[in-house]
């Protein structure tokens, strides 16, 4: 994803987390940015000679600052470190051989064989999801989907497996692809398209400005989200917004679909309290254009996101059940209490 | 029955409403008395004849009789004993009263009845005229009162039919009467609170515990029982006192909860002076985490969403919402702030001058102005008296209405509506209307000419709305509008045309202090354990009250 470059790290420190973040996510394209995150963080534990636990928790805690300011839109890597900082902080409170009085090499031992034990988990959430919500793709309906969710992809691809193979397929998919950044490459989501089309699965590839159009033959709409906050609401790629204000619109459900992982801290109230910074609308005049500023459109480009709010959203599918927006603050709750 | 108004000035009529619920509940209380206090022996006795009852209940258990037979009493008892006989006694008065004011035997009697009946049907035939009221007609047609009981009847009651079952004792007006077991600090708590000196749900938490610190500071156990038992029937005491000044708020009741809990649970094997010692450090402890640091919490989380360029529309005056925004401007942040504040309490006005002093941009408007407050404001914050289960905001009456407004704002983009409320504001209660539950303030605080009647406190400081109150004093009164205008006795020039309501027949006069805002209108509720949307608030309460 954004490859920026990393940021120069402090002198003193010879691991750089950000540029751990960024490889991690480049090898594994089925890894997401919160589980990247957490695993640059163990990564950095393993790395790093601490030897008491607020050496530990300061340490952790500069290098999310860190990690957090080099990157364009930390939202879904912040559900992934504050999970993280949430979980190491309960094993050090809880008594016994692990809390505070133990010893400090087995506290860290076990910190990291649990932080990987996590990150297998996640990345298992993803088949968990699947097998919840391939119950929403029925017979003879129309999906409608949007970008390039890997766990929306494995749901579909899931729920034609389902079906029996290629030749009994009933379901089809209406996928919206927004262009690409350069015309060369192709739009973000091709390879599911690909994928679903393999299987047997009619795909029919429509323009972000065809979504109205389209959506009454259209089911059921399915899409990811990058992080669900705590109204439940759901922040994700561009477009998502106005799919769920159409949607809702015409009255078909609209489903989210997200790892509980990528639940995040956050209370949005609209399309600008998001704590990123996207420059999507850019006034220019003519003279702004001459004096060389060059009015970019970001809004293509696959890193800004929207904000879609709670009311539009039917349900979210996540790995712990099927949840209504309002069980997200629930759950939030009773990860951070 | 507020200030049972002086024999001088009354006319028959208006004094005998209060007789017939006096009564009712003297004869409720008699009947249920006998059962309750000698449940084995008199079951012969008949009923009503009290007199030779009580000789014979004391005599019946020997082992406990006469005086002894009375401390027995379990103070659930003793207290409905207190109110039959005060009831008893009220209504002699006013029946010596009625006697003497020459219409008395006839209206008396008559009133009685026609009153047991409308209070048992629900609303209906005491409605006044023009009140758009289904079953009044259906009603009237099978009602066989004669119309000159029918009209007496309705100068009688100013009681708004809706809202009857919410007119329970009147307030406290003195401190006469009270039991001596009341600390002097908790007399003087109750009066600031009915006088509105402490207003406020958070303040009237804090200054209940306080008294109460000082209650335990002062206590000392009697022989023969231990501290844990008997502080909390102590306690009971001060409680029933300030109940009788102002209800409670729910975030008292959960403050007292707590106290009591913490009270229950002292072993009694602990030296009393630890014992209370330990008791200060928990109210200092519940005022300091629930309200002093769960306010900065708050006030700090909830500036964070107020942005440059910000018009902020806030109700009345929340002390935690003045909190936030002196916060988010001491952080430098530039934002106007729009008070719609209301009659008859104007707790805008203080929120206003505070602000105004601490240097921010402030626009002060009356909630008839809502419309136009509304229309460039950016974002609404609300303060809150309790947040029921169902997620609705139970707050100063007319905080619904300016959810509304800021929600249904015609042709202009949704404006997020914000709640700063501390968790011990939680209640488990589910609110569906701000009917069934809610409070009645004296209605006289309606009438203009008498603006607050204030025992204690300041002269009302700011005069700067003058001409908008002018304005008020005319539209506020919507229960005014129904009023003929024919008067008979000539009202003294400059006087309100509402002074003599309680003569004025046809006319009632409603003073409601809260009401219940729907949860969709709500998009955020901060509070010191995060931001929450509505539908969280029975979770973070069962979390709160369980740890």
């Amino acid at each position: 994803m954004a490859s920026t470059t990393p940021a120069p790290s402090e002198s003193a420190k010879p691991f750089d987390i950000v540029a751990t973040y960024n490889e991690l996510l480049r090898s594994d394209p089925d890894l997401t940015m919160p589980i990247a995150a957490i695993e640059a963080l163990v990564l950095l534990l393993t790395h790093s000679p601490s030897s008491t636990i607020s050496e530990t928790l300061d340490l952790l805690e500069k290098s999310t600052a860190h990690l957090k300011k080099s990157i364009p839109n930390p939202i879904g890597l912040s559900a992934g470190t504050d999970l993280f900082q949430r979980y190491l902080i309960t094993t050090l409170q809880r008594p016994g051989q692990l809390g505070p009085a133990g010893d400090f090499n087995a506290i860290r031992a076990h910190l990291l064989s649990n932080g990987r034990l996590f990150i297998r988990r996640a990345k298992e959430s993803r088949d968990k999801i699947a097998a919840f919500g391939r119950g929403f793709v029925r017979d003879g309906s129309t999906v409608l989907t949007n970008g390039g969710s890997r766990v929306v992809a494995s749901l579909l691809q899931k729920a034609a497996d389902d079906k029996g193979g290629p030749s009994a397929v009933r379901f089809r998919v209406i996928y919206v692809l927004s262009p690409a950044k350069d015309s060369s490459a192709e739009p973000e989501g091709m390879e599911t398209v690909r994928a679903l089309r393999a299987k047997g699965v009619p795909v029919a590839t429509i323009p972000e400005s065809a979504v109205a159009y389209s959506l009454g033959k259209a089911d059921i709409v399915i899409v990811g989200a990058e992080g669900v906050v705590e109204n439940g609401g759901i922040v994700s790629r561009m477009g998502t917004y106005q799919i769920g204000l159409l949607a809702k619109a015409m009255g078909k459900p609209f489903y989210a679909v997200a790892e509980s992982h990528k639940f995040v801290r956050l209370y949005p109230l609209g399309q600008y309290d998001l704590p990123i910074e996207q420059r999507v609308i850019d006034f220019n005049t003519e003279e702004d254009i001459t004096d060389g500023h060059k009015p970019q459109s970001v809004a293509h480009s696959s890193d800004v996101v929207d904000f879609t709010p709670p009311h539009l959203i039917s349900a979210l599918i996540t790995d712990s059940g099927v949840l209504t927006p309002s069980a997200v603050s629930e759950e939030l709750i009773k990860i951070w209490f | 029955m507020a200030n049972p108004v002086d024999p001088a000035q009354t006319s028959p009529p208006s004094t005998s409403p209060s007789p017939a619920p006096a009564t009712q509940q003297s004869t409720d209380m008699s009947s249920q008395q006998p059962p309750s206090q000698p449940p084995q022996p008199s079951n012969g006795a008949s009923k009503p004849a009290k007199p030779p009852k009580q000789p014979k209940s004391k005599d019946a258990p020997p082992a406990a009789g006469g005086a002894p037979g009375e401390e027995k009493l379990s103070p659930a008892e003793l207290k409905k004993k207190a109110k039959a006989e005060k009831a008893a006694r009220r209504a002699k008065e006013r029946a010596e009263r009625e006697a003497s004011g020459g219409a008395g035997a006839g209206p008396g009697p008559n009133a009685a009845p026609p009153k047991k009946g409308s209070t048992g049907g629900g609303a209906g035939g005491k409605e006044a005229p023009g009140q758009p009221y289904k079953s009044q007609r259906h009603r009237r047609g099978s009602a066989t009162q004669a119309s000159a009981t029918e009209q007496k009847k309705k100068q009688e009651d100013k009681n708004v039919a809706v809202f009857g079952h919410l007119y329970g004792q009147p307030r406290r007006t003195t401190i006469a009467g009270a039991g001596k077991e009341v600390h002097p600090a908790v007399l003087a708590l109750g009066l600031q609170m009915r006088d509105y000196v402490v207003c406020g749900s958070s303040a009237r938490c804090v200054a209940t515990l306080l008294a109460f610190k000082r209650v335990i500071e002062a206590y000392t156990t009697p022989l023969g029982t231990s501290l844990s038992r008997h502080l909390t029937t102590h306690l009971s005491h001060q409680i029933t006192y300030l109940s009788t000044c102002r209800p409670l708020s729910i975030s008292q009741g959960n403050a007292i909860r707590a106290l009591k809990l913490a009270i229950s649970s002292i072993d009694p094997s602990v030296p009393e002076a630890s014992a209370k010692a330990t008791l200060s450090d928990f109210i200092d402890n519940f005022i300091r985490e629930k309200i002093t640091v769960a306010d900065q919490v708050i006030a700090t989380s909830a500036a964070e969403k107020i942005q440059d360029g910000d018009v902020i529309v806030t109700f009345a005056g929340s002390s935690i919402v003045k909190q936030t925004l002196l916060t988010a401007y001491k952080q430098g942040k530039k934002f106007r702030v729009s008070i719609i504040d209301s009659r008859p309490l104007f707790e805008g006005k203080n929120l206003a001058r505070t602000l105004a002093n601490a240097g921010l941009e402030v626009q002060y408007s009356l909630v008839n102005g809502i419309s136009h407050a509304i229309k460039d404001a950016t974002k609404v914050f609300l303060g809150a008296h309790a947040m029921t289960s169902n997620g609705r905001l139970y707050s100063r009456v007319g905080t619904a209405l300016v959810a509304m407004s800021a929600k249904e704002r015609a042709g202009g983009v949704e404006v997020p509506v914000i709640v700063c409320c501390e968790t011990v504001k939680f209640t488990d209660r589910v609110a569906l209307d701000s009917i069934v539950v809610n409070e009645i303030a004296d209605a006289d605080e309606l009438v203009p000419s008498q603006p607050l009647k204030q025992v204690t406190g300041l002269p009302d400081p700011a005069d700067e709305a003058d001409t908008k109150k002018g304005d008020s004093k005319k539209g506020g009164n919507k229960a005014a509008a129904n009023a003929p205008p024919a008067e008979s006795t000539p009202l003294p020039e400059g006087a309100s045309p509402l002074t003599n309501w309680k003569e004025t027949p046809n006319l009632q006069l409603l003073n409601i202090m809260y009401d219940v805002t729907p949860a969709e209108y709500v998009d955020m509720v901060v509070t010191e354990m995060g931001s929450l949307p509505p539908s969280a608030v029975p979770i973070v309460h069962r979390m709160s009250t369980n740890l």
